[in-house]
């Protein structure tokens, strides 16, 4: 159940990233799950050299930027296509980013160097649980509370909210929305970094984690509602949890169920749970 | 008196809160050529979208020909001869001004969809006699081979009746055709439309009002969603409730 | 004359082409591979290109039709393998497949589309995983040799090798199997169908839904069936791929079946031309000669291929065949390939 739960809110906090993306800058991100991929690794080899924390800061903040640079190079002139273009750039860039992760860092599998004093476990009471795995969880779900306030409460989440409505009415206004999307998509991309990097000592990292990732991430996204901050949240709990559930039930249906809830949703409720919003809220 | 050949009744589209059309009793008979008017905002579009099934309404029945059509589809209601022309030219516009029509002329010989996956639509020389038809009456045969993306605005909304045309339609339904016109080109359009309305039954939106008065058979007025008035082009003319209406919305022409 | 001009040209390049490709280190194996992969890009390409539809899970059709073929031979009917009814019953599992999931799929647009097709592919690809009993799950279906080929009197070992004959830089003519030649007519036939298929009334209709479908639907089309049937034949098509890739490998494996297969079909299509005729078995040649030449000189081709797909996307959104054939080709093209869902100028 526990296992689940974790599980669970690795996908929100990847999934929030692309959901917030989609909802801000209707712009579908297949390489979402490379960003994820770039914060393990560059969490890995920094964390190697200069410990854990340095590690948790590096990796968000290298694959923001590498976001920032992938915007401003590449993506800008896919904003207004349609969205078969949006996906197959995007989803060019992130065989890419595998393939250089892969070329750099090779193919085996690679763990993360954790101080003994988390990895020992935490008596909760009904049951033992790692102690890392435990403050991970925290660490999400402060983070999931960090990025509501920012999108609700400062300025730039303003004009982003506003941006999505209407956005030459917004430029008129004075609000740089160019200066708001280019970092809500950093901050989306900086998320999943920050969680890969986190999540590399519960699940071992390799170049293909990436794309791992990525497509159960659109099911959380899917299943919660493109574009809806809860609906990520919602969604990466229920996916995490399902997933971890039928494994006790029936094994051998436990990959499969995910997809099958997708394709329900997307046949008899398309707009997700909590309904695709043209504003990220609650 | 004949039964009428389009009718509705009670017939609403509501936005959530907001009511773009209600309550509306219609009814047209065959051969009429019939006006709806209003001021800007008052639902005529989405009456017209209504009527050609391009949205489905929230309340109320449509019937055509004596059938109820309520929840017949778009493309359906076109089989059947309901054909509706677009306020903003809605046209292929990488295609060719004649195929634009053969497309339509397509739909109507073969039907919704036929599985020739082999065989060129140029062994039914039916469709080119339609399309061609269609073409001539709104005098776009010089302007045939040429790409319809290309066309001037005014050319692109005939385009857009020569369309709904070669659908072979029992009831056309003209959304605002000589907006943005010439005056030439809305003389001319004028002369087409009253040719038309020889053939099959017309429905008309138009601000136009010069045109209206002298083009109608009779007019429906519509405001804030529902019918306000109905009858012949004098009558409307002099309906106060009417100019009342008109004084804060926008017109060409006076009434 | 045109006609005449197609046959001609695809039949002169699909007899010099296990040939052309030996000088810069392709084999007899590599064309055929090509071939069989190319008629799965060229049913991919008839979604994408002419229907408009990104499918993200050809892969299933592709799979199951290996799946379904190597089963026909070896555990439906064991005693009595025969080549054509492995193909027609994959091709035809494949086709009920497509025409069952063609039909929930096509009520969908867009990014929706591509993540069910996603969907339903992931949840064969792991059916087929686990159904160990059936598919020997991880491990696949090996070994399994083709029935030969029965034509009439005759009965035709594929895996024949042509009589030796030394052709210089050409390579040996025993480099080349009687597989080659089969796959090569039924990629003529299917190139073939295609063409005709273009300029069908159904392909006419086609284009004039994905040009613009509200028109469409208001003269009386509907959309929906068009493209459920252009689904239908991209799946029989890719199904038909499937099972000569299992027939020809001997062996199939899940991994036919997942994500990254799905993602190479739309590399080919995309790199080599969408909406062209050759595009698709251009792009599949171009990427599988890096696959298999390229890979053994350097480890970084899949990263060339990487590099390759995202700079045709962005500087050449027609392709190679797209931006370097016929004029009037190319500026309907890019035009059709960059419009907007909503194109009115």
């Amino acid at each position: 159940m526990l296992d689940g739960f974790v599980r669970g809110l690795v996908y929100v906090a990847i999934a929030l990233g692309l959901t917030i993306v989609f909802g801000m800058l209707r712009l579908v991100n297949f390489a979402h799950g490379a960003f994820y991929a770039i914060g393990a690794y560059v969490g890995l080899v920094v964390a190697e050299r200069l410990g854990i924390v340095a590690g948790l800061i590096a990796a968000p903040l290298f694959v923001a930027l590498f976001a920032v640079a992938f915007d401003r190079l590449l993506l800008r002139r896919f904003y207004d296509k349609e969205p078969t273009s949006q996906i197959l750039v995007t989803f060019g860039v992130a065989i890419v980013v595998q393939e250089s992760l892969r070329l750099i860092f090779g193919g085996t599998t690679r763990t993360f160097p954790i101080p003994q004093a988390l990895m020992a476990p935490v008596n909760l009471g009904f049951t033992e649980y790692p102690a890392y795995r435990l403050a991970f969880a925290a660490g999400i779900a402060a983070i999931v509370v960090l990025v509501w306030l920012f999108i609700q409460r400062t300025n730039y989440g303003l004009i982003v909210r506003a941006g999505i409505r209407d956005r030459t009415m917004v430029q008129l206004l004075g609000g740089n929305v160019a200066m708001a999307s280019t970092i809500v998509f950093a901050l989306g991309a900086g998320l999943a970094g920050l969680v890969g990097a986190a999540a590399s000592p519960i699940y071992s990292v390799d170049p293909d984690t990436g794309f791992s990732f990525l497509v159960p991430s659109f099911v959380v996204v899917v299943i919660g509602g493109l574009g809806s901050f809860w609906g990520a949240v919602l969604g990466g709990l229920i996916v995490g949890e399902l997933q971890s559930l039928t494994t006790l039930v029936l094994p051998a249906a436990s990959d499969v169920v995910i997809y099958v809830a997708m394709a329900l949703v997307l046949l008899f409720r398309p707009s997700g749970l909590l309904g695709e919003s043209e504003v990220i809220r609650g | 008196m004949s039964d009428p050949i389009l009718e509705t009744k009670g017939l609403g589209k509501r936005f959530g809160a907001f009511a773009a059309n209600g309550d509306i009793d219609f009814s047209v008979r065959e051969g009429e050529l019939r006006a709806v008017i209003g001021p800007n905002g008052a639902g005529k579009t989405t009456f017209f979208n209504l009527l050609a099934g391009v949205a489905r309404p929230t309340d109320g029945e449509i019937y055509f020909r004596g059938e109820r059509i309520t929840h017949v589809t778009g493309s359906q209601r076109v089989a059947r001869g309901i054909a509706k022309a677009f306020q903003t030219a809605n046209i292929y516009p990488d295609e060719t001004v004649l195929q634009n029509c053969r497309l339509a002329a397509l739909a109507r010989v073969t039907g919704f969809f036929a599985l020739e996956v082999l065989r060129s639509s140029r062994r039914l020389a039916e469709v080119d006699r339609i399309a061609n038809e269609a073409l001539e009456l709104l005098d776009l045969q010089p302007l045939s081979s040429e790409r319809a993306g290309d066309l001037s605005h005014g050319d692109k909304k005939r385009l857009d009746i020569a369309i709904a045309l070669a659908t072979q339609p029992r009831i056309l339904l003209l959304d605002e055709p000589v907006a943005g016109m010439s005056l030439e080109e809305v003389h001319k359009t004028d002369g087409l439309i009253r040719g038309l309305a020889k053939r099959m039954t017309v429905l008309l939106i138009e601000h136009d009002m010069t045109m209206i008065m002298g083009i109608s058979d009779s007019i429906t007025v519509l405001h804030q969603g529902r019918i306000l008035a109905e009858g012949t082009p004098a009558e409307i003319r002099a309906n106060v409730t009417v100019q009342e209406a008109y004084l804060g919305g926008h017109t060409e022409g006076h009434l | 004359m045109r006609d005449l001009r197609f046959y001609g040209l695809t039949v002169l390049g699909l007899v010099l082409f296990p040939f052309a490709i030996h000088p810069i280190g392709g084999y007899g194996g590599l064309a055929t591979q090509i071939l069989i992969v190319g008629i799965a890009s060229i049913g991919f390409n008839l979604l994408l290109g002419y229907a408009g539809l990104l499918s993200y899970g050809q892969a299933m059709f592709y799979g199951v039709g290996g799946y379904m073929a190597l089963l026909t031979v070896s555990r439906f009917f064991p005693d009595h393998p025969n080549f054509w009814l492995a193909i027609v019953l994959a091709v035809a599992f494949v086709t009920l497949m497509a025409l069952v999931i063609g039909t929930l799929v096509v009520r969908l647009y867009g990014i929706y589309f591509a993540l069910l097709t996603l969907a339903f592919a992931q949840m064969f690809f792991f059916i087929v995983f686990k159904w160990r009993d059936l598919t020997q799950g991880d491990d696949g279906l090996q070994g399994i040799a083709s029935p030969p080929l029965g034509l009439g009197p005759w009965s035709i070992d594929l895996t024949t090798p042509f009589p030796a004959l030394d052709l210089g830089p050409f390579g040996n003519l025993s480099d080349l199997h009687y597989w080659y030649v089969f796959v090569a007519i039924v990629t003529l036939a299917v190139l073939a169908f295609m063409r005709a298929l273009v300029r069908s009334q159904f392909g006419e209709t086609l284009a004039a839904i994905r040009e613009n479908e509200e028109r469409s639907r208001l003269i009386g089309f509907d959309p929906k069936l068009y493209k459920l049937a252009a689904f239908v034949i991209a799946g029989a098509l890719t199904g038909l791929a499937g099972a000569l890739r299992g027939l020809y490998e001997t062996s199939i494996a899940p991994d036919s079946l997942t994500v990254e297969t799905s993602g190479n079909f739309v590399i080919f299509t995309v790199i080599g031309g969408v909406k062209t005729l050759f595009g698709p078995l251009l792009g599949t040649g171009l990427v599988m000669y890096l696959q298999n030449v390229v890979s053994a000189k350097t480890d970084a081709w899949r990263l060339i291929e990487g590099i390759v797909f995202v700079a045709v996307i962005v500087f050449l959104p027609g392709g190679v065949l797209g931006t370097f054939g016929r004029k009037r080709a190319r500026t309907d093209l890019a035009r059709a390939v960059r419009a907007k869902p909503e194109t009115t100028p």
